[in-house]
């Protein structure tokens, strides 16, 4: 748990806010400075085209009414027009007259153009750039607000945003940390709405693992405690055994008649741990299997192979019938051949001298089916779905030897390779044990 | 013939120690992974039975320092654990065998002595003799005292296996694996079966029973003599 840091870097929202901010406010900028590059320049070329205008107009009129005309013009024009304009006329270079309002010129806010006439005279026409300074000005200071309003904006949004991104990442972090701190699996982290994003899609699935997680630790605690309680009885028996012994008269012939008892229960604590193991294991999925294509009539031979012997001194038949043909699975082979043999074995065990097992073996519209009938007493209508559980033990059986773990087993396995496992019977006439396995 | 049993569990340590000196075997002993280490080292032992989780080094880091160091001792390998994995990584580091805990010590027995053979590569035999039993591993013929047995084929195999370990025990664990090559536990005793049937053939019909039940641990063939 070092190497893992249990704060979220606080950093990490900011600097998303901050690089969000910063691109808003740089972009708004660009904008701004655009426009008012724009505006300025248009001005300026109005400005121009106006006072050109009037130049070439005013020059005219000098040269047909001389400069009286054009005086009269331009205080006839200037006292109608809004914009006033500065006119002078420089007679050959000597005398200078003029023409417009002479008073509250700045001869640097003034914006000239002139014209040499034909006759040498130069007609100046001036325009003030006061007016288009004021606007600018008063444009620069209403984009200094809008920009200060959008580094506002950008700032705020900025960080409302990453909050909202950032949030479902804290609860995920917050969970987790939950979950380390208390051991606790049953935790969920709360899902955001049904928006279906990136985020959403991480903490459902991040639920999903823990529901997984959580039945699995859920199954292995189950096995434990089914394991410790399973042995309890077969270890009270090796006890037992050994107490007795012990209390009894001193003699060796008891002594190695215990013994031998002991080890012979020990021997079966330890089948009956590993059955239960494998159980367990193939119960929660943990159980590894080394899958390949197997041919049932090979798993069939193998197990029959191995009870002929038994099923001979019992006095039972043991037929084999594939009236479809061969299937093949795709299993782990030993635990196929465990399958086999436990349900072959079931079945010999309930079957008196005299009577038949028969093991059919062949495809079906489910998939690769393994059947073993037998010609034993059956079972009683209200034992039928208990037979699967671990340690039951039908009243007709209790005086057999076995652990009672047979079929658990052959389900447990079956149901690991994606089968499943069933039983019928018609009391007094035998019982039907049915494997069905996917096709390979 | 001298063993090294390297286990730091000592009840389980005596208990393998004093049934390999029965069989006639000096036997020295180590209780962690160095000291292990050194001895199968520095003596030449014709077996080691190394245990995997031992202190100051374990089993399987000692086995693979040994191959290093070119010590081509058979070892076998005794570990708590009985998954398929663990087995294979035993076998990997170099080990011959690996028997899992709790165990028969007739089977650990069979098991050495089987890598014994292994490491000295004695000439097949065609014939196997016991007393006055009889195997042809050719012709496939058993004869006890010159009369024919007729023996099934699985009788055949566990007579031929017991044969092979005259004198010693062997668990039903080892006949089901022998014999049907099966590595699980059936429920019901199949190897009870199958001895009862073969003795019925071998021992019977004759004045001294060979095929001895020793209660609790396993079978043993031997040379005639009491039940």
């Amino acid at each position: 748990m070092s190497a893992f840091d249990p704060r979220p870097r606080p950093a990490f929202g900011l600097r998303i806010a901050a690089w969000y901010a910063g691109l808003f406010v740089l972009g708004a900028f660009a904008i701004v400075l655009l426009t008012y590059y724009l505006l300025s320049a248009s001005l300026v070329q109005r400005d121009d085209q106006v006072i050109r205008a009037k130049l070439g107009e005013y020059a005219t009129v000098y040269t047909r009414a001389g400069a009286r005309g054009l005086a009269a013009t331009v205080r006839a024009e200037q006292s109608v027009a809004p914009e006033r304009l500065f006119v002078r006329v420089v007679d050959r270079g000597v005398e200078s007259i003029v023409l417009s309002n002479p008073e509250g010129w700045d001869p640097s806010k003034l914006e000239m153009v002139s014209a040499q006439l034909e006759d040498g005279t130069l007609v100046q026409v001036g325009k003030s750039t006061e007016a288009r300074q004021d606007l600018l000005a008063r444009f620069r200071a209403t984009l200094g607000l809008i920009t200060l309003l959008v580094v506002g904006v950008a700032l705020t949004g900025g960080f409302l945003a990453t909050q909202s991104a950032v949030w479902p990442i804290r609860r995920l972090t917050q969970t987790v940390r939950d979950i380390i701190r208390t051991g606790r699996t049953d935790a969920r982290v709360p899902v955001g709405g049904a928006s279906g994003d990136a985020i959403d899609e991480l903490t459902v699935l991040f639920n999903a693992m823990l529901d997984k997680i959580e039945t699995l630790v859920g199954v292995m605690r189950g096995a434990l405690d089914n394991v410790s309680h399973d042995l309890r009885t077969p270890l009270a028996r090796l006890r037992g055994t050994a107490e007795l012994a012990l209390a009894g008269p001193a003699d060796a012939d008891r002594y190695r008649e215990a013994l031998a008892d002991c080890v012979e229960e020990s021997d079966r604590v330890l089948v009956m741990l590993n059955t239960l193991m494998d159980i367990s294991e193939a119960e929660s999925g943990a159980m590894p299997l080394r899958r390949e294509t197997v041919r049932l009539a090979e798993i069939v031979a193998r197990a029959v192979d191995l009870y002929q012997e038994v099923a001979d001194t019992k006095g039972v038949a043991l037929a084999v019938i594939a009236p479809a043909g061969d299937a093949v699975v795709f299993a782990d082979r030993t635990r196929m051949e465990q399958v086999a043999a436990n349900l072959i074995d079931n079945a010999l065990k309930y079957t008196p001298a005299g009577g038949r097992v028969t093991i059919e073996y062949g495809k079906d519209e489910g998939g690769a089916v393994l059947r073993v009938a037998d010609t034993g007493p059956g079972i009683s209508p209200d034992e039928l779905p208990r037979i699967w559980d671990r340690l039951f033990r039908g009243d007709v059986s209790r005086t057999e030897r076995g652990l009672g773990l047979g079929l658990s087993l052959v389900k447990a396995i079956v149901e690991a390779h994606g089968g499943s496992a069933s039983a019928t019977s018609e009391p007094g006439r035998g019982a039907v044990f049915t494997v069905t396995l996917p096709l390979a | 013939m001298r063993a090294l049993i390297v286990e730091d569990d000592n009840t389980i340590a005596d208990f393998v120690a004093r049934g390999l000196r029965e069989a006639g075997f000096a036997v020295d002993r180590e209780s962690d992974g160095d000291a292990g280490l050194a001895a199968a080292s520095i003596l030449t032992y014709d077996v080691a039975i190394v245990d995997v989780m031992l202190p100051k080094r374990d089993g399987l880091s000692l086995i693979e320092e040994l191959r290093r160091k070119k010590v081509a001792t058979p070892v076998l390998i005794l570990s708590a654990r009985r998954s398929v994995d663990d087995r294979v990584r035993g076998l990997q580091s170099g080990g011959d065998d690996y028997l899992t805990k709790p165990f028969a010590f007739a089977e650990l027995l069979a098991r050495v002595q089987a890598l014994l053979r292994r490491s000295t590569r004695t000439s097949e035999p065609t014939t196997l003799t016991v007393a006055d039993l009889e195997l042809d591993l050719l012709t496939r013929r058993v004869t006890r005292g010159g009369t024919s047995i007729d023996l099934r084929p699985r009788e055949f195999a566990l007579l031929e296996y017991l044969m092979r370990n005259p004198g010693i025990v062997v668990s039903k664990t080892m006949i089901l694996s022998r014999v049907w090559e099966y590595n699980f536990d059936p429920q019901t005793n199949i190897v009870d079966v199958l001895v009862s049937r073969l003795r019925e053939k071998i021992d019977r019909p004759f004045e001294s029973k060979m095929l001895q039940t020793v209660r609790g641990v396993g079978y043993r063939l031997g040379g005639g003599g009491g039940a």
